[in-house]
């Protein structure tokens, strides 16, 4: 039996219906019983209950005292505190979408131009991936020597050439600390996205850029009409990954500066682990409430722009 | 053929040497064995289980049969992750923190729950009154101190230079900044400090206390009872004032913020900087690490006009883990490293230290020649009063948050040096209510 319905987007599908398509399955439906009790009891649940616990005054003395339902005071603390917080909320949002732009931009450069005839292209590539699978941990010490001020490779190498006017306070200059920031994450992220992209280009027949040729295209065209329509599910894997990363981001920042200079590189994440680590744990699973509101909000509207694109498509 | 003995003359080798195994773990002492092949793990901040650990630990691991699984953590991030190592119920066998009068409750918390309980241990006779009070609480002996008695985070400078350049100690914070601006001038950095560690230049502030209380005596008591504030203090903006005025006349360096310690030693011995807050053990340290020929002394920091003594009962104490799969083995460590050829081996693999403040006369202690010159000046009035963050509840916990109000403060994120004491009232009086102290309800 076939049935014929309209979804949502006014396109016609055929539904096999009925007992036919229950004898089809090949796999029986209590396969889901073991994911899903993973995905309940460690994601889930510890999410609601972070969500509960952030109503409450729970801290490092609650096995001693109790805990105590205390409302929406600790979201009015984050958005009302001298500590500004808010200021963290800002600084994760901004991370989220430079980091991004620094990241994919390159990325897809340099996917395009290793998927072209490149001599070693093979060797570029893993030279390029290496750094993402560095812990952060180590990318930390590293970086933080090479960005010293008196004895760090980055300046001493500017000194040797004669451009002194560019050495940097790199992770003590608040003019400067972002981009350092930024440029870290790029130099271990665009690898990961440029792999991405790569498997994208891989997809694209070359027929379509021999007949943009003939149409005299040249690069920046074939990029633009032929590449990047060809690679939106690339871009957007990309996009999903970039921006769920940067909200969540911690690591990066803790390792570099942790915070600092000052308060300059508090993320809500960096905020929520002090919170955390001086027993504040009502506040702190506040301040990760929040940052799940944000994730989802961001997180639902990427999902309906990418299910609008797969119909369109 | 040829493969066949290989595989014969390989399976020998193997049996030889799990024999050989089994015959080493044999050797050792019977009574000792019963924790051979497990894992004691350590959690420590950097600095604080250097070096002069190596051979005690090894000596442990050989007579024991264990793996000592030490794990090292930045400073900076020390007191975050202890926290939350023991608030998941993950901690290792053996954890430090800094500790004081006020520490266990505040930074432990539950001290019942979280440490293993060594009242009645041999070990707590060799612990020094004044120190047995950062390792009990409530009369129960949790924690061992082992620390050393020498002057800690004064001013330790380069004599040789100082006479060479005719320079005088100063005792007043004009002497002190023009005498900086004299050591700028010959293109030497006045005041090393290390701010990238996240944890050295709070100690300006925080180590003159005793000028903060003489000027406003039972200040401590005040602070302690939340009848006095640090906000508002005086003594505590001018100490603030003062410290950023040294930044921007740039006689911390060019990047203090940016740069940690561990090019300390070598700036200190190549004339690079000419002074430092620290112990007197770096003398010590400069001497063997770089053979430096000069002459090394110390003298107060006269911030605020500061002529008191950095009383400081307190330090890195070691903690074991009640949880810790094997808290026998935890107890025969403590009981291991305060024996006295332990103790001694400590000391003399020490890259700093030149004595240690433990009650056993067979230890054989080294003291320099300046810290007797530097103490016998020192009268019992300079050192009545204990440093801030020893003699206030709830202030040492903030030590890291208070640093980052500091270069705010120093970068103009910050503009008002009252707004850093204002944060630190705040923090310490989260911390009390959720002690539940009756003094802030």
């Amino acid at each position: 039996m076939f049935s014929v319905s309209k979804t949502e987007y006014g396109i016609f599908i055929l539904k096999e219906s009925g007992d036919r398509m229950k004898k089809k399955k090949v796999y029986p439906w209590w396969f889901l019983i073991i994911p899903l009790v993973f995905y309940v009891c460690f994601f889930l649940l510890p999410s609601l209950l972070g969500v509960g616990f952030s109503f409450t005054d729970w801290s490092s003395r609650s096995a001693v005292d109790g805990t105590h339902f205390v409302g929406l005071q600790n979201y009015i603390e984050i958005f009302t505190s001298d500590e500004n917080y808010a200021a963290g909320i800002g600084h994760t949002l901004m991370f989220t979408v430079i980091s991004n732009i620094v990241k994919l931009i390159p990325a897809l450069l340099l996917a395009v131009m290793l998927q072209e005839g490149l001599k070693g292209k093979g060797l570029y590539r893993t030279i390029l991936y290496l750094p993402s699978i560095l812990p952060f941990v180590i990318i930390g010490i590293i970086f933080r020597s090479i960005f010293n001020f008196d004895h760090g490779l980055l300046n001493m190498i500017l000194e040797g050439l004669h451009l002194e006017f560019l050495q940097q306070k790199w992770l003590s200059d608040l003019n400067v600390v972002w981009k350092s920031i930024f440029s870290v994450d790029a130099w271990r992220g665009i690898g990961y996205c440029m792999t991405i992209f790569l498997a994208g280009l891989q997809t694209i027949p070359k027929s379509l850029y021999e007949a943009a040729e003939i149409d005299g295209a040249n690069f920046w065209q074939r990029l633009r009409y032929v590449t990047l329509p060809m690679i939106s599910g690339a871009v957007m894997i990309n996009l999903v990954f970039g921006i769920t990363y940067g909200l969540k981001a911690f690591d990066i920042v803790y390792v570099l500066t942790n915070g600092g200079p000052g308060h300059a590189t508090e993320l809500l994440t960096t905020y929520s682990f002090q919170m955390y680590s001086t027993g504040n744990y009502g506040m702190s699973t506040a301040m990760n409430a929040v940052l799940l509101f944000i994730t989802a909000v961001i997180g639902i509207i990427i999902v309906k722009v990418m299910s609008k694109k797969e119909v369109q498509q | 053929m040829k493969k066949r003995i290989f595989a014969a003359l390989l399976c020998a080798s193997m049996v030889t040497a799990a024999f050989t195994g089994c015959s080493g773990d044999s050797g050792g002492d019977s009574a000792k064995s019963e924790w051979a092949g497990e894992t004691l793990s350590i959690l420590v901040s950097s600095g604080w289980m250097d070096n002069r650990w190596d051979d005690v630990l090894e000596s442990f691991e050989e007579e024991y049969g264990v793996t000592v699984d030490l794990q090292t953590i930045p400073a900076d991030q020390y007191p975050d992750l202890l926290q939350s190592k023991l608030t998941t119920d993950s901690c290792a066998d053996v954890f430090w923190i800094q500790s004081n009068p006020f520490a266990i409750e505040s930074v432990i918390v539950n001290p019942e729950e979280y440490c293993i309980d060594f009242s009645g241990a041999e070990w707590e006779s060799l612990i020094p009154e004044a120190r047995l009070s950062s390792c009990k609480y409530e009369d129960k002996l949790y924690g061992l101190q082992i620390y050393n008695n020498s002057p800690d985070c004064v001013m330790v400078y380069n004599k040789s230079m100082f006479e060479e350049h005719g320079w005088e100690v100063p005792a007043t914070y004009d002497e002190f900044k023009e005498l900086c601006g004299e050591i700028l001038d010959e293109g030497i950095t006045p005041w090393y400090m290390p701010g990238a560690d996240g944890w050295q230049h709070q100690l300006t502030f925080f180590q003159i206390g005793g000028v903060y209380e003489q000027a406003q005596p039972g200040l401590y008591e005040a602070l302690n009872t939340n009848q006095a504030t640090f906000a508002g203090n005086e003594q505590m903006i001018t100490a603030l004032e003062q410290f950023k005025e040294f930044s921007d006349l740039g006689y911390f360096g060019e990047d203090w913020i940016g740069t940690d310690s561990s090019n300390l030693i070598n700036a200190m011995a190549e004339r690079e900087a000419a002074m430092v807050i620290s112990g007197s053990g770096v003398i010590k340290q400069i001497r063997d690490d770089t053979g430096s020929e000069d002459e090394f002394g110390m003298f107060l920091e006269p911030f605020v006009d500061n002529q008191t003594f950095p009383t400081n009962p307190s330090g890195p104490t070691m903690f074991g883990y009640n949880k810790s799969e094997h808290p026998d083995l935890v107890k025969e460590y403590f009981n291991f490293v305060t024996k006295t050829e332990n103790l001694q081996s400590i000391l003399d693999n020490s890259p700093t230290w030149t004595n240690l403040d433990i009650l056993d006369d067979n230890l054989e202690q080294h003291w320099l020649p300046e810290e007797e010159e530097f103490m016998s000046q020192i009268t019992d009035e300079q050192k009545a009063t204990p440093v801030l963050q020893t003699g206030t509840k709830y202030t040492n916990d903030y030590w890291n948050q208070f640093g980052q109000d500091m270069v705010a403060y120093v970068q103009g994120t910050i503009d008002d040096p009252n707004v850093v004491l204002e944060n630190m009232d705040k923090n310490r009086a989260e911390a009390a209510k959720t002690a539940n102290d009756p003094n802030w309800q």
